[in-house]
């Protein structure tokens, strides 16, 4: 075993972890190896080397406990536990404590689902990370509990819900590394991340420079449709006229709207930006003003497309969200 | 040849095999003996279960076909639970225990013969109902069952979980028996420390089987409250940590440590083979107490990786590595034993090696569990569950092959066949550490316990694997056909063919109904 290729035990090396973890590991293996060897070699030596043979007696003394060696076999005991014990102690501090500086990464998971929250705003759905910076990972799940674990950052965690856990590594080359994840479960089938893509960090800043820019390919309304399902205002605005939290965004645009203190107002372009910037300036009847400002989360660009989206989702008159009231 | 046979004949009339026989006979009897062997029947019963759930991934393995995930989860989850509920826990008290106890003690019976029949009858019960949830409706939520999973899995999950609830409740009376028994079945002249180390290890490990049957048997039933109100206790609000600390602080100490009646039992048997009484009696009886109480206190190893904060990982990190120390003692106590003894190589001296490689394993994969770093990346991976393999495949398993070989001649009268054990015995122990090698290097790769299936990139590993559980079976096949076999052609037993000095190898083989009546 011992001259056995090393690289059977683990995968690669590819976060600064790996080789702490690895090498604890290889020293408690081959000390325990060695003690197990001379162990049950020696029960096997001593089956045989103190076979019964004829003339033996019916019982033998029992002779005594060789001090000495028991001694220093209990020494050698506690020291291999005391070195399993603080040789990766350092180690485990380490990881429970992500540096300042850290690129965080929040996760969410929820059935058939894996979503990836960068600094930025921007959600994917697979895991990207750039290589030469720590980086955290926040968990979190909205349904079952789970276990994420990326091998080659010698990392695994917990994901569970009502509850934020937290890991983090530090890559150190680019590659593609297998991710595990999911559940012991008959009926939620998880549908899993496979794999972690580690760029280097040029690569990674110019990929997320193209994928969180929203607008590239999509026309100014589908880019509405978007941040319209990504900012959450799908919570409380319904596309079909029936009434949630907040008025139905179905025939909104265009028509004539009537605040709790008696005001009209025609929805337009103006009167959109406001009610995304300061909600509480104008409160539709019949709703409360609960909505919080999305001041600083939305530019002017995606306000523009959240007007041409509300405009596509209009016919511009005839039945209003008055008479729907 | 005729006279042999005729006296064999008597002896058996004579014994408590002779007594009221017939269903009801067997059904009503108290006599600890005859609960020992509808034990070994039950035990053994669930084990082969558990084994042909097991053949399914198996085959999947072996190329032999492709299953629905569905039902590979369901069938990983009811082989588990058969094997840690139905048999780990209960296995070698139930067998081993409830035989030798007051056999060992000079007794008559247990002191709570009523206790032992109640025993069983509600191990059976459990184990029933555990067999109508997985015919109803089976759950596939690993046997660990996730509370928030509980909530949602369709299947009888209150049916399994009052099922377990039954089996607890024998658990907590088993231990209760062999405590008062201990207590109170003694002969006059036998102190404590004169007690032989199987009783010792029947007796601390008693105390773990009260523990945790009767905190698992209130767990069981808070679950079934929350799984039929969605509130409570472990309900859909609940933090999924609740019920995971009490299911591992309940099912730990007395799953992971079922080795200590092992350990009992290993020393008894390791003294007859050598001929010569122990020389470290008070360190084992030592030893065997530190490790019931180290049991409790390391139980929240298990939790490390599955969301426990990381002070807390380490309080459980240092307790579980001074496990070392008591099964280092052992070790070394038992080498002595055997050094300059006048050892006879029986099978169940090839089972006793068995049991000291793979309990050797066990711990030293638990010292990798324990240490910090490791434990964090290792604690929730196919490693972990390979260390359980280790212990209930390779540990519980030997014990109770080596005690059953040592004892079985005393059980029912007759001698097995050497030679036939032997094979038996080098089959299961090769085929084992091949089945278990590739999943221990799986796990270390990063392959989760909770994998299901086949997992990319490991084919060889799973054929290996596969290949070592078919020499296992067929290792286990032989072994337990040659002890049937024996029962109709064995030849009659000694009284004492180990020229051993512990009470049992007074009486007959087998025993009569009142042990030392005769």
């Amino acid at each position: 075993m011992g001259s056995a290729n090393l690289s059977a035990w683990f995968p690669e090396w590819a976060s600064t972890f790996a080789p702490g973890v690895d090498m604890v590991f290889y020293d408690l293996y081959f000390v325990g190896l060695i003690v197990l060897i001379l162990t049950v070699g020696l029960a096997v030596t001593f089956m045989f080397a103190f076979r019964r043979r004829s003339g033996d007696p019916e019982q033998v003394p029992a002779g005594g406990l060789n001090k000495c060696l028991l001694g220093a076999w209990m020494l050698g005991t506690i020291a291999l536990g005391g070195f399993a014990f603080m040789a990766g102690l350092g180690e485990f501090v380490d990881s429970t404590v992500p540096p300042y500086d850290s690129y965080a990464i929040d996760i969410t998971t929820r059935e058939g689902a894996w979503d990836f929250a960068y600094p930025g705003g921007y959600v994917a759905d697979t895991l990207r990370v750039p290589t030469g910076k720590p980086v955290l990972l926040a968990l979190t799940s909205e349904d079952i509990s789970r276990q994420l674990a990326i091998p080659a950052m010698r990392v695994q965690q917990a994901v569970l819900p009502g509850r934020t856990t937290e890991t983090w590594f530090e890559p150190i080359t680019p590659g593609t590394f297998p991710i595990y994840s999911g559940t012991f479960s008959s009926v939620r089938y998880d549908s899993l991340p496979v794999a972690m893509i580690a760029l280097s960090e040029p690569d990674f800043a110019s990929w997320l420079a193209a994928a969180s820019d929203i607008f590239a390919g999509r026309t100014m309304a589908e880019v509405g449709e978007f941040l319209y399902v990504a900012q959450g205002c799908k919570a409380c605005h319904s596309l079909d006229g029936s009434k949630l939290v907040g008025p139905s965004f179905k025939n909104l645009y265009g028509h004539e709207a009537v605040s709790t203190d008696g005001r009209t107002r025609k929805v337009d372009a103006g009167y959109v930006k406001e009610s995304v910037l300061s909600p509480n300036a104008f409160v539709v009847e019949g709703f409360q003003g609960v909505m919080p400002t999305f001041d600083g989360k939305l530019d002017d660009r995606k306000i523009e497309a959240i007007v041409a989206y509300l405009e596509s989702l209009s016919d511009h008159g005839e039945a209003g969200p008055q008479e729907d009231k | 040849m005729d006279n042999t046979s005729h006296s064999a004949v008597d002896a058996l009339r004579d014994s408590y095999l002779g007594g009221p026989g017939g269903v009801m006979g067997w059904f009503r009897s108290t006599d600890h003996k005859r609960v020992a062997l509808m034990y070994l029947a039950w035990t053994a019963a669930a084990f082969v279960m558990a084994m042909i759930l097991a053949m399914l991934p198996l085959m999947m393995a072996l190329g032999g076909g492709d299953f629905e995930r569905r039902m590979l989860t369901q069938v990983i989850t009811y082989q588990r639970l058969i094997q840690v509920m139905g048999w780990m826990v209960p296995v070698l008290p139930g067998v081993l225990g409830f035989f030798l106890l007051p056999l060992q003690l000079g007794a008559r019976n247990m002191a709570l013969p009523v206790l032992s029949r109640l025993s069983l009858h509600f191990h059976v019960i459990g184990l029933l109902l555990l067999l109508a949830s997985q015919i109803i409706c089976p759950i596939g939520t690993g046997w660990t069952m996730d509370s928030r999973l509980a909530m949602l899995e369709p299947g009888a999950f209150e049916v399994l979980l009052v099922g377990l609830f039954f089996m607890a409740m024998s658990w907590m009376l088993t231990g209760i028996n062999f405590v008062v028994t201990v207590h109170h079945g003694r002969r006059q002249e036998m102190g404590f420390f004169d007690m032989p180390l199987t009783v010792w290890g029947m007796y601390v490990y008693g105390y773990l089987l009260i523990f945790s049957g009767a905190v698992f048997a209130a767990v069981a039933l808070f679950m079934t409250a929350s799984r039929i109100t969605t509130t409570g206790l472990f309900g859909w609000e609940a933090d999924p940590m609740v019920w995971r600390s009490y299911f591992w602080f309940s099912i730990r100490p007395v799953a992971y440590f079922a080795l200590i009646p092992g350990v009992g039992i290993l020393s008894d048997l390791i003294s007859g083979i050598s001929r010569r009484t122990s020389p470290g009696y008070r360190l084992l009886v030592g030893s065997m107490i530190a490790l019931a109480g180290l049991a409790v206190a390391s139980s929240g190893v298990a939790l490390i990786g599955r969301g426990l904060d990381p002070g807390s990982s380490l309080v459980f990190s240092f307790f579980s590595l001074l496990v070392l120390i008591p099964a280092a003692l052992i070790g070394f106590t038992w080498l002595s034993t055997l050094y300059r003894g006048s050892i006879t190589l029986s099978p169940a001296a090839f089972f006793a090696l068995g049991f000291l490689l793979h309990a050797g394993i066990a711990v030293g994969m638990g010292m990798l569990l324990a240490s910090p770093s490791l434990g964090s990346y290792l604690g929730t991976s196919l490693f972990a569950s390979a260390q359980l393999d280790y212990i209930l495949w390779g540990g519980v398993m030997a014990a109770l092959l080596a005690g059953l070989h040592f004892w079985w001649p005393k059980m029912v009268g007759r001698n097995f066949v050497a030679g036939v054990a032997n094979l038996g015995a080098v089959l299961y122990i090769v085929g084992l550490n091949l089945a278990l090698v590739p999943r221990v290097i799986m796990g270390t790769q990063g392959v989760p316990e909770d994998a299901i299936g086949l997992v990319s990139g490991f084919l060889a590993q799973a054929q290996v694997s596969g290949l070592g559980w078919l020499i296992v079976y067929s290792g286990l096949g032989v072994t337990a056909g040659n002890l049937l076999a024996s029962i109709w052609s064995g030849d009659a037993a000694e009284v004492n063919p180990w020229g051993a000095v512990t009470l049992e190898w007074t009486v007959p083989s087998p025993p009569p109904e009142g042990n030392f009546d005769g």
